[in-house]
């Protein structure tokens, strides 16, 4: 199959001369239709930038990003237009992102008229301004209830003001919808929302993956979410710019290659006090992220990792190596010595 | 990491069986608006015994941070505290906080009872630099002898991991978030506070700097033996560090145990959501699930158990009449009136999802 998205080599740079910074190295991707893929990684390291780059706000410095097998860059207008619609993304706070003085309603309805994605104007049939509105106000009644704000009467009038954080999430992810896209991009979308109701907001993006067969870009810095969404999908994950291993979640979660993400999974706390009592800890050689100004060379990681060798990981890039149970990593060292592997 | 500094000076946990540093009676607080009275707490009653973490954990309009700001008289001038008792209690003398002058108040803030704020960056004067910042607080609170104070300093600064030298004469933006932290901590340890308030310690931190900063502050819990408030939306801050746990909700404390009750055998139908709905990493797949509806309008509060709406042991009763903490276990107490049902689940659905290997 076509991947639905796909970024080969694809590198971005902000700043120019002494104050460039590469906030993406040179990463290569494929998201099949129907996958999940979860971006993980720490601030600055690169995974917002790289969504970014997949729905279009950002142009890669370097590389290119190919939407069903067609190079974004060079693409015709047309073609570039049903991208855009096709590929949404959905941003970590609603607060920032929906308009405080447009209703629910607008902010639905808007998009809907504009891109002209309703049946009655599709056919032809049923026309004229009033009959369009009709279908629009049906169809917002209906993105309303997919996303389970009901009665959907209550929310029709209301401004994003009066609503509570899960809701405007919600409000996002229905406006994301009107243009019923085939891939969306999920930037931190449940991480500003009360823990109670998290699960739920993940509930329903899940269901669209099967209800109408989008493909999630899933991005992330907390790996029990994403170890949640993506149980069935790949959890890549970035340091520094680069990806450092990736593979189907439930190896990754459970017998991780690289140091980096041992560490990670390590270093998360855990809400349950057993657990976290009985969890191995890896210690890093320091506990400061390098500056993206200045980057150690060859493995981006290796000041800081307890399996440094000197005069290789200090010296040569790692490339992403196939490893037999699923994915790759980034670490010829502990590749080679998997009886070190904790 | 690094081995732990002695701070020799830090006195010994009394432990006479004296009485405990810090007690909430009937707490209340409330926020006047334009809408009406916003009642925030609604009558916390808390012991916080000497050398024990006690994390209060809740959501966003819990009332968490308004009670942990309330304590240190750090409130807006909308917000009203009473009816309610604060008592503080050090070396056999006691102070009623909530009536203590301006000039008493700030000797309590800071050498009694320390706060630790949720934004590390707010925290710090963005034109000083953190040594200047320190000698004006060491200064206001009377501590001239400047050798003294630095010599102090750096040696929190080292039990904290950092070196000395490249914080010292930083200012706060030259530092990363988990540096700001960590220096925010040592400020706050410089006057030996007997209690120690965290208000979201590691929120908005990366998973790595989190681990340095649940690490060091489980190493004042275990070595130092400090009395610690932490309050959090994030159970696995109370998980990691609390010996006891009291879960929020609509302003009051609704459940209230040692640790390992709250997490395995809860009996408040809210503690028990929250555990149900927060993923773990470690282990196979576990199904989740959400409590329905959101927090309740602190305005208009409903009527009876302010859970009730949101509730799926909810009775008639419930609506109606509001439960009070009851014991349910050694130190264990619940305000629900289907504590026995909220056990009966979990004894017949296991107390998280079903697990996939």
């Amino acid at each position: 199959m076509t991947p639905i998205i796909e970024l080969r080599n694809v590198t971005k740079r902000f700043g120019s001369g002494r104050d460039q910074v590469t906030a993406v190295d040179s990463i290569s991707l494929d998201i099949e239709p129907g996958e999940i893929v979860c971006l993980v990684g720490e601030s600055g390291c690169g995974k917002s930038t790289t969504g970014r780059m997949v729905v279009g706000l950002l142009p890669p410095s370097e590389g290119q990003i190919l939407y069903r097998g067609q190079d974004i860059a060079s693409m015709e207008k047309s073609e570039y237009q049903q991208y855009r619609r096709a590929v949404q993304i959905i941003h970590q706070d609603p607060y920032a992102s929906l308009n405080p003085t447009q209703t629910v309603r607008q902010m639905i309805m808007t998009p809907l008229l504009r891109h002209q994605t309703l049946g009655a104007d599709r056919n032809g049939a049923g026309g004229g301004r009033r009959g369009r509105r009709r279908d629009a106000e049906r169809r917002a009644a209906e993105l309303l209830e997919i996303v389970d704000l009901t009665p959907v009467s209550d929310f029709l009038d209301k401004y994003p003001h009066q609503l509570s954080g899960g809701q405007r999430q919600r409000v996002s992810v229905a406006r994301a919808l009107t243009v019923e896209p085939k891939f969306i991009v999920a930037d931190e979308a449940v991480s500003m929302v009360d823990v109670s109701i998290r699960v739920s907001l993940l509930n329903m993006l899940y269901r669209l993956k099967d209800e109408f067969d989008v493909t999630f870009l899933f991005i992330t810095h907390d790996l029990a979410l994403a170890k949640y969404f993506a149980w069935e999908g790949r959890i890549t994950v970035m340091y520094l710019g680069r990806i450092v291993e990736e593979g189907p979640t439930p190896r990754l979660i459970t017998d991780s290659r690289h140091p980096y993400t041992q560490a990670l999974l390590g270093a998360v706390p855990e809400a349950d006090p057993e657990l976290a009592k009985k969890k191995v800890h890896i210690e890093l050689l320091s506990a400061e992220i390098p500056s993206l100004l200045n980057l150690p060379t060859g493995c981006t990681f290796h000041p800081r990792c307890p399996y440094i060798v000197p005069g290789e990981c200090d010296l040569v890039v790692p490339q992403l190596d196939l490893i037999p149970d699923g994915g790759s990593v980034a670490c010829p060292v502990r590749m080679s010595e998997p009886g070190r592997i904790v | 990491m690094s081995q732990s500094t002695d701070l020799s000076w830090h006195q010994d946990v009394e432990e006479n069986g004296s009485q405990p540093p810090l007690s909430l009676q009937d707490v209340h607080v409330s926020y006047r608006t334009r809408k009406g009275s916003v009642q925030a707490v609604r009558g916390v009653t808390l012991d916080l015994q000497a050398g024990e973490s006690l994390a209060l954990i809740g959501e966003s309009g819990s009332g968490k941070t308004t009670l942990g700001l309330g304590i240190v008289r750090l409130l807006v001038e909308t917000a009203q505290v009473s009816p309610g008792k604060i008592i503080y209690r050090r070396d056999g003398r006691e102070l009623d906080v909530l009536s203590l002058a301006e000039g008493p108040l700030r000797e309590f803030r800071w050498r009694d009872c320390a706060m630790v704020f949720q934004s590390a960056l707010n925290a710090f004067n963005p034109v000083l630099k953190v040594w200047d910042q320190v000698w004006d607080t060491a200064k206001a609170h009377r501590w001239n002898n400047r050798e003294e104070v630095r010599e102090r300093f750096l040696d929190l600064l080292r039990f904290v991991q950092l070196d000395p030298d490249r914080v010292i004469d930083s200012y706060a933006h030259e530092l990363s978030g988990g540096m700001r932290q960590r220096t925010l901590l040592a400020i706050s340890l410089l006057l030996d506070p007997q209690i120690l308030i965290l208000d979201e310690p590691t929120t908005a931190l990366d998973i790595l700097t989190q681990r340095t900063i649940i690490d060091l502050l489980r190493r004042l819990k275990e070595d130092l033996h400090f009395t610690m408030l932490f309050i959090s939306h994030d159970l696995a801050i109370a998980a990691e560090l609390a010996d006891r746990v009291a879960t929020m909700y609509a302003g009051q404390v609704v459940e209230l145990g040692p640790v390992g009750d709250i997490f395995y055998r809860p009996r408040h139908p809210y503690s028990l959501g929250l555990i149900r709905a927060v993923p773990t990493v470690t282990g196979g797949f576990e199904e989740l699930s959400s409590i329905p509806g959101s927090p309740p309008d602190l305005i208009n509060l409903p009527t009876g158990c302010k859970f009730h709406p949101r509730c799926p042991f909810a009775s008639e009763r419930c609506s109606a009449e509001e439960p009070g903490l009851e014991r349910v276990g050694d130190n264990h107490y619940a305000a629900c009136w289907h504590t026995d049902a909220v056990q009966e689940d979990i004894e017949r659905n296991g107390l998280r999802g079903k697990r996939r290997a």
